[in-house]
């Protein structure tokens, strides 16, 4: 190859292509006219975009299906293509008529599926494997791709766990597998990570989501929950270069509000809570101060996507950079990101290609004080942000609560900000060895390099809300990744009866983390310009410096087996071998199988000409969970804390104390988790009907968990143990209608029903606890149940009097106006005994419905999604440890002396009404709007006057509309990583919606 | 395509990087230590290490739920000594100390008996740990005494508190965190004599540590909290032996001026036994490294803002006192009262109804903020050995012998006075142990002892009731268990009665 390709010479040649290729549209033109219909029924077609190839010339078909083009000579060639039809080439050849039958789209049989370390056609996957193109995820205005695959794909659950802009979204592929940490791993262009949020979702080609043990065994210790491959766009080698443009604007706001006292409501229950007439005349106060208004804003986010897109038979390239602006519904709060990413393929000689994914973010978060958000939840209404001399008032007065200013501390406390710089990609060799035989060498890195800083000025607003001494603490949090892998593939068929695929490897990767913080005091001044540490006071330094690291060697085989395209085999296993294990706890070894039948092919079966896709599928196979101990680096070393310092002499000397202070466990091994898959997919009436079902049962062992160990082991932490066994069985369903023409549309629907339950726990063990709330566990882990059911005490309404109360058992001197605890053992008193089990946390189905149609240029979409079966318990509400606000439904309705026959208790503070009931427990079903697009191309007539091929205004909107039984701002909250805790809301950042307006430009 | 089936540079290039790679991977890789951090198997190495694992022992007693409103609720607020203080609703766990109606899930009972069994699994790893260290005898073995001077101290209180407990003087390993049940107090008691008396024999005498150590446990230390133990058994001779010894060490005396234990002026001096030590360092807003939260909790809340302001002197206590008895405004802080500093006036604070506070607890100015709290917590000083002394020789028949005890301690009381707190003279047994309670309280009130000697006393009930709070017999005497130690042991360990 002459030509060598740096980086920067890229631009050059693509925008060279583009200029000769728009220099070629001017010269001698050739007329075709033509009439295309549809192959099937022969209805002409309305509305196909026919095109000259390599240019951006091009119109569509009329009312009658006819067309007209002038290309630049008799050796053009055409491109049609048509909403749900194959896109098709046709070469002139001098014509000056063209006449065409369009097929509908079949490809979906011969579409190739993205498998660990390599592809398969669809039609030869004999795994559970969950694919979806990239442009079905970007009309989702969010900054991480896992985000929009909310409701997309049957058995993977997506909660978006917080609305701050940059969120992580919670993913469950097939329920919770485990106690600890159930995510499943991302496989970015073949490097493996945790953390997906630095993909841009306009730079995504396809996701495909691994989900049975024969899809995910290739990834070993790592597949047990999951795996989602996430594919980039490469360059089309098409010869031309495609510039596109991107861009939407739109706004973000809460979705809910919560329903608070307000301020006559908070004066009246403060004076029945401290039995005085504080508040001479509550009713007077009025409504007061909401302070959610104070804290959450309607907030702008924008987006701007440039591309470039092109190569040859050599060489592909893709291009692209991004800029992306999210401001937090919560003020102050922002997130900007910048994207740059370079893919590129080069043939170098006929044995040997190489290639890059490269992709730079760059990402700066200004983060506002999220705890805020509770603080506004709790402050007195009566308080006004500011009093009337422009200063921050003191909620704490005359209260005496330990309370903070919500404003203040937005207004002080949001000189916080954070800077990544990261640098992911994958580099890759891979050489022809011999005949059917390549060698192929990987290398994957990810760099991550964080910058943060915060400064926290002097000032007061009350004796609890006080900086005596300013801080300023800056930090540099370094993250080096690297894979290295080599495989060894052999692919041969002989004709239409054998294809053989031999798949052989060896990867070792290493992990490592190191942060570097210091701080000082006593600045000169607040401006920004002297916020460096070196114009603090030196005698205030502090600093710290620490770093973890793991090595992860592995050996993989894979192998498919195709007889008559009909019989599919596949066999695969990986072994692991991790630092994070001590020596003899290390390896693991996770092997699957799995059968296809593409029973269609047979021909007893295409004699009844009922189906077009006819597929059994069954794997079975073990998997490791390694992410269960994905903060724990070194889960079976007890780790020697220092700063424990001891003050002695008259001088009062400080001296240094270090000591073990959380237990670890040695004999910590490999939790794993058996799996077995029943697959059918079908395909009728021409494949306008499409259903894939899959009935999965995974049974999860060994589960590694921190289970709560009793107080008096002394250990600041609980250890990590091999302790249960979690089954997880259900239905992946997915069904889809689509119909093409010039009318197309579709509709869908996502079946997830899923049954978690705990098979056993280990032998110390018959319950786990967790979710500790004032004193008391809230859920408890039992076998027959799922995990983290809800724990506590039954009640039955409200004592109406005294006397009433008296005469019923009582857990603590409940009285008139207290809940009613049921004595459900029946043994005439209320303890602990009578505490059961109250409901679950996990959804029992989750479903989504899509619907969509393209019509003379409009396109419309929607997606409706769901869940149902899961409660939540409010705990927001149910702690108590002062006079704070409560939620208004606390107030209205309650139990007075005047009003004995409430439901609702009395207001009290702590005690007995607060302990863990069924009192707190909601039903966290919601059914919401997750999206809704509606577009419009202008037709290619009219845009090819200004040199476009594709020019599309669209609105969209995220999560406009929900349905939900929770008084709280969203059924979906943030602690959703923690299965002992999943349910539990102490308020966090709620989840948002919002609207954009967006243009896509290619030319 | 004609190829050769074998091509010299395609092998060598795929040779070469799997060579690379390979090789680049052996078994070190895998083996991997914590950076920056020494782990359980390479700590206690050397001396260093050992005095570092003793030193984290002491730092467990100056957290919060060891120190802080958790152990002033379940000593002082609990008794008739003082009410919750601060503001009415703040704390609402600690007006069920304060009421009598607290159960298993008080966040004051976990916390004591979290934060003691901390203290304790510290303790237990740098006593089986630290006899393997090469190093000096005499330090290895003063080391280890210290750890069960701390380790009998914590078991001291736990037991008053909750009574049977699960007695571990080990590291515990996996298979044993849920498999452990309550041992009789009887051998609960066994266990602290035996950790004591292994400290008295280790231990150096107070004076025999250098300056940079004072505040370490001493001999004299041990045998105190031997003499208490040996009062809750009501093994008055052994109790009044090892008064006697510490008496007789010549290693402590009255301070001259009863105010000044409680100053800075008296942290370890010569009344002291032992003291919890605490510095607020020039550090920063939050706690500094030597701090403890004790100060802050009780400090005044309001005009100074000096804190949070629980532990509010009872009027009970207040009216006990003999007729000007100079100990109770040595105890009591007032509205309107100058401050020890001799400068801050204490100003009504509307949100609390007649405010007192805990003037023990007072601490002048200091770095950073309130929960940088530099006092010293006086855990036993040599005028409560008096005392007990006095207490054991009169129940011993001793009640001569005794008086020179109570009247040492009385004599200082009333300073230059001539009329005040006169010597006593009653030898009558029963009657001088009136004298010998009322005088306890007076001395050691609002220092955290009056709930452990009522329940030694077996007069809980009575004076509780006498006050006029609900003391439920069968109940009260003890502490519940925390309701998750129950529920995680599946009830292996079990409840105390009546809750």
């Amino acid at each position: 190859m002459k030509q060598i390709f740096t980086k920067s010479n890229f631009w050059r040649t693509g925008l060279l292509l583009f200029l000769l290729l728009l220099t070629g549209a001017l010269n001698a033109q050739v007329q075709i006219q033509g009439h295309i219909i549809d192959q099937a029924t022969g209805e002409s077609l309305i509305g196909v975009t026919v095109a000259e190839k390599g240019t951006t010339n091009g119109t569509a078909t009329d009312l009658n299906g006819d067309f007209k083009l002038a290309v630049q000579s008799g050796e053009a060639v055409l491109l049609l293509s048509y909403t749900g039809y194959t896109p098709q080439e046709i070469a002139v050849a001098g014509r000056t008529r063209i006449d065409v039958a369009f097929a509908e789209d079949m490809t979906t049989l011969n579409q190739v599926v993205i498998v660990g370390y390599g592809t398969q056609r669809k039609s030869d996957l004999t795994g559970a494997v969950g694919s979806i193109q990239g442009d079905k995820l970007k009309s989702i205005a969010t900054v991480d791709v896992a985000q929009s695959l909310q409701g997309k794909l049957a058995g993977v659950y997506v909660s978006p766990g917080s609305g701050e802009p940059g969120a992580a979204a919670v993913i469950r592929i097939r329920g919770t597998g485990t106690l600890n940490n159930a995510d499943p791993i991302f496989v970015i262009d073949g490097m493996i990570t945790y953390d997906a949020s630095f993909v841009n979702p306009q730079d995504v080609a396809s996701v495909e989501v691994l989900k049975d043990a024969s899809a995910c065994a290739i990834y070993g210790a790592r597949g047990s929950n999951g795996v989602i491959i996430i594919t980039t766009k490469s360059g089309a080698k098409r010869g031309n270069a495609l510039i596109s443009l991107n861009s939407y604007y739109g706004t973000t706001e809460t979705t809910k509000r919560i329903d608070l006292m307000n301020a006559a409501q908070f004066a009246q229950s403060y004076n029945e809570l401290t039995n005085s007439q504080y508040f001479p005349d509550p009713a007077s106060l009025g409504e007061g101060t909401d302070w959610q208004n104070e804290i959450f804003r309607t907030a702008p986010i924008s987006n701007i996507q440039l591309g470039i897109n092109g190569g040859s038979e050599r060489y592909s390239y893709n291009i692209s950079g991004n800029y992306f602006n999210q401001s937090g519904i919560l003020k102050n709060d922002e997130l900007q990101r910048i994207t740059v990413r370079l893919n590129n393929t080069f043939q170098v000689n006929n044995w040997l290609s190489i290639g890059n994914n490269l992709a730079y973010s760059n990402v700066k978060r200004d983060i506002a004080p999220a705890g805020v958000i509770g603080s506004a939840y709790r402050v007195p209404p009566t308080v006004t942000p500011k009093d009337a001399a422009g200063n921050f008032s003191d909620p704490t007065s005359p209260y005496g609560l330990a309370i903070a200013n919500p404003a203040a501390d937005l207004f002080y406390r949001s000189n916080n900000s954070r800077a990544n710089d990261r640098f992911f990609g994958t580099v890759y060799g891979e050489i022809t060895l011999f005949k059917y035989f390549k060698f192929r060498s990987n290398y994957g890195f990810d760099i991550d390099n964080e910058t943060g800083k915060a400064f926290t000025p002097i000032f007061q607003v009350s004796p609890s809300q006080i900086v005596k001494d300013d801080l300023l603490s800056v930090r540099r949090n370094q993250k080096r990744d690297w894979i290295w892998e080599q495989t060894l593939t052999f692919d041969r068929s002989w004709g239409e009866t054998h294809h053989l695929t031999v798949l052989g490897g060896y990867t070792a990767e290493q992990r490592r983390f190191e942060f570097l913080e210091a701080s000082r005091r006593n600045f000169p001044g607040t401006i920004d310009d002297l916020l460096y540490l070196s114009a603090g006071n030196d005698t205030t330094q502090a600093n710290s410096n620490g770093a973890n690291d793991e090595g992860l060697v592995s050996f993989l085989f894979r192998t498919n087996y195709t007889l008559f395209n009909r019989y599919l085999f596949t066999v695969s296993a990986r072994v692991d071998q991790s630092s994070r294990f001590a020596e003899g706890n290390r390896q693991g070894f996770f092997p699957s199988f799995s059968l296809g039948w593409n029973a269609a092919q047979e021909e007893f079966i295409e004699n009844l000409g009922w189906f077009d896709r006819l597929k059994f599928r069954f794997s079975y196979g073990i998997l490791g969970n390694q992410n269960s101990i994905r903060n724990r680096y070194y889960p079976s070393l007890g780790v020697i804390r220092s700063g424990l310092y001891a003050i002695f002499g008259a001088g009062e000397n400080l001296n240094q104390g270090a000591t073990l202070v959380d237990y670890s466990n040695p004999d910590l091994k490999w939790e794993n988790a058996r799996q077995t898959d029943a697959g059918l997919e079908i395909g009728v009436f021409g494949n306008r009907l499409t259903a894939e079902i899959d009935w999965y049962n995974r049974l999860t062992y060994d589960i590694i968990a921190a289970v709560p160990i009793p107080d008096y082991v002394g250990s600041g932490s609980a250890p990590l143990v091999n302790t249960a066994k979690v089954r997880n069985t259900g239905w992946d369903i997915t069904l889809n209608w689509r119909q093409a023409g010039r009318f197309g549309w579709n509709v869908g629907a996502i079946l997830s029903p899923v049954k978690n339950e705990i098979v056993s726990l280990n032998d110390q063990k018959s319950e786990v606890f967790g979710a500790s709330i004032q004193g008391e566990f809230a859920t408890h882990s039992v076998p027959g149940e799922p995990i983290g059911s809800f724990f506590g005490y039954k009640t039955n309404g409200v004592f109406q009097s005294v006397a009433e109360a008296q005469a019923s058992p009582r857990l603590e001197g409940e009285t008139a106006g207290d809940l009613r605890f049921v004595d459900l053992n029946g043994d005439g008193k209320i303890d602990a005994t009578d505490r059961t089990q109250l409901g679950s946390p996990i959804p029992t189905l989750t479903y989504s419905f899509n619907a969509g149609f393209d019509f003379l240029g409009f396109d419309f979409s929607a997606d409706v999604l769901g869940v149902t079966g899961n409660q939540v318990y409010n705990a927001k509400k149910a702690a108590r440890f002062s006079v704070y606000n409560w939620e208004a439904s606390v107030f209205e309705g309650r139990w007075t002396p005047e009003n004995p026959t409430a439901t609702k208790p009395r207001i009290t503070n702590g005690g007995h009404n607060y302990r863990v009931s069924d009192y707190y427990l909601e039903d966290g079903s919601f059914i919401r709007l997750r999206n809704v697009v509606l577009g419009y191309n202008l037709p290619l007539q009219v845009i090819q006057r200004a040199k476009l091929s594709k020019f599309r205004v669209y609105v969209s909107g995220t999560n406009l509309w929900t349905k939900q039984n929770y008084s709280g701002y969203s059924p979906e909250f943030s602690n959703a990583d923690n299965p002992f805790e999943v349910g539990i809301d102490n308020i966090g950042y709620p989840v948002t919606k919002s609207w954009q307006v967006g243009l896509e430009v290619t030319f | 395509m004609k190829q050769a089936f074998l091509s010299i540079p395609r092998i060598a290039l795929t040779s070469v990087v799997v060579l690379l790679a390979v090789t680049g991977c052996q078994k070190e890789f895998l083996d991997r230590k914590p950076l920056g951090q020494l782990t359980a198997d390479t700590f206690f190495e050397n001396a260093d290490q050992a005095v570092l694992a003793t030193n984290a022992v002491y730092q467990k007693y100056r957290d919060f739920d060891v120190i802080a409103l958790p152990w002033i609720g379940l000593t002082d607020i609990i008794s008739d000594d003082a009410d919750k203080g601060s503001t009415p609703t703040d704390a609402l766990y600690m007006v069920e100390l304060d009421e009598l109606t607290f159960n298993a899930t008080n966040t004051a009972m976990t916390s004591v008996w979290k934060g003691h069994y901390v203290a304790i699994a510290r303790a237990n790893l740098a006593i089986e740990r630290i006899p393997g260290i090469q190093m000096d005898e005499t330090l290895k073995n003063r080391l280890v005494g210290e750890c069960k001077f701390l380790r009998a101290y914590s078991y001291f209180l736990l037991v008053q508190w909750f009574g049977d407990l699960p007695i571990i003087t080990k590291p515990l390993t996996g298979d044993e965190y849920y498999a452990q049940t309550r041992q009789p107090k009887t051998e609960v008691y066994a266990q602290i004599e035996r950790d004591l008396q292994d400290a008295i024999a280790t231990l150096p005498e107070k004076s025999q540590y250098g300056a940079g150590d004072l505040g370490r446990a001493t001999k004299g230390a041990a045998r105190g909290i031997l003499a208490k133990l040996y009062m809750v058994e009501h093994d008055f001779a052994k109790a009044e032996q090892q008064c006697l010894e510490i008496i007789n060490s010549g290693e402590y005396s009255l301070l001259p001026k009863y105010s000044d234990n409680f100053l800075r002026v008296g942290e370890n001096g010569r009344e002291s036994i032992f003291e919890i030590n605490a510095a607020a360092l020039p550090t920063p807003d939050a706690a500094g490294p030597g701090a403890s939260p004790y100060n802050m909790v009780q400090g005044v809340r309001g005009v100074p803002n000096l804190g949070w302001g629980f532990n509010r002197p009872s009027d009970n206590l207040v009216s006990s006192y003999e007729n000007g008895d100079p100990r109770r405004e040595a105890t009591v802080i007032y509205v309107g009262e100058v401050l020890p500093d001799g400068v801050t006036q204490v100003k009504d604070n509307l949100e609390i109804v007649n405010e007192r506070f805990n003037q023990k607890a007072w601490v002048p100015a200091h770095p950073g903020l309130q929960d940088n709290g530099p006092g010293n917590i006086r855990v036993l000083r040599y005028a409560d050995i008096l005392l007990l002394a006095a207490e054991a020789l009169n129940e011993n028949g001793k009640s001569g012998e005794a008086l020179v005890y109570i009247n040492q301690v009385r004599k200082r009381a009333r300073g230059s006075s001539t009329l005040l707190l006169p010597d006593l003279t009653i030898t009558d047994q029963s009657q001088l142990r009136e004298k010998i309670y009322r005088e306890r309280r007076s001395e050691l009130a609002m220092e955290q002892h009056r709930w452990f000697d009522l329940l030694r006393w077996g007069r809980a009930k009575d004076v509780m009731i006498g006050v006029g709070k609900n003391f439920i017999e069968n109940r009260h005497e003890l502490l519940p268990i925390p309701q998750t130690e129950i529920d995680l042991t599946e009830k292996k360990i079990g409840q105390n009665k009546g809750y």
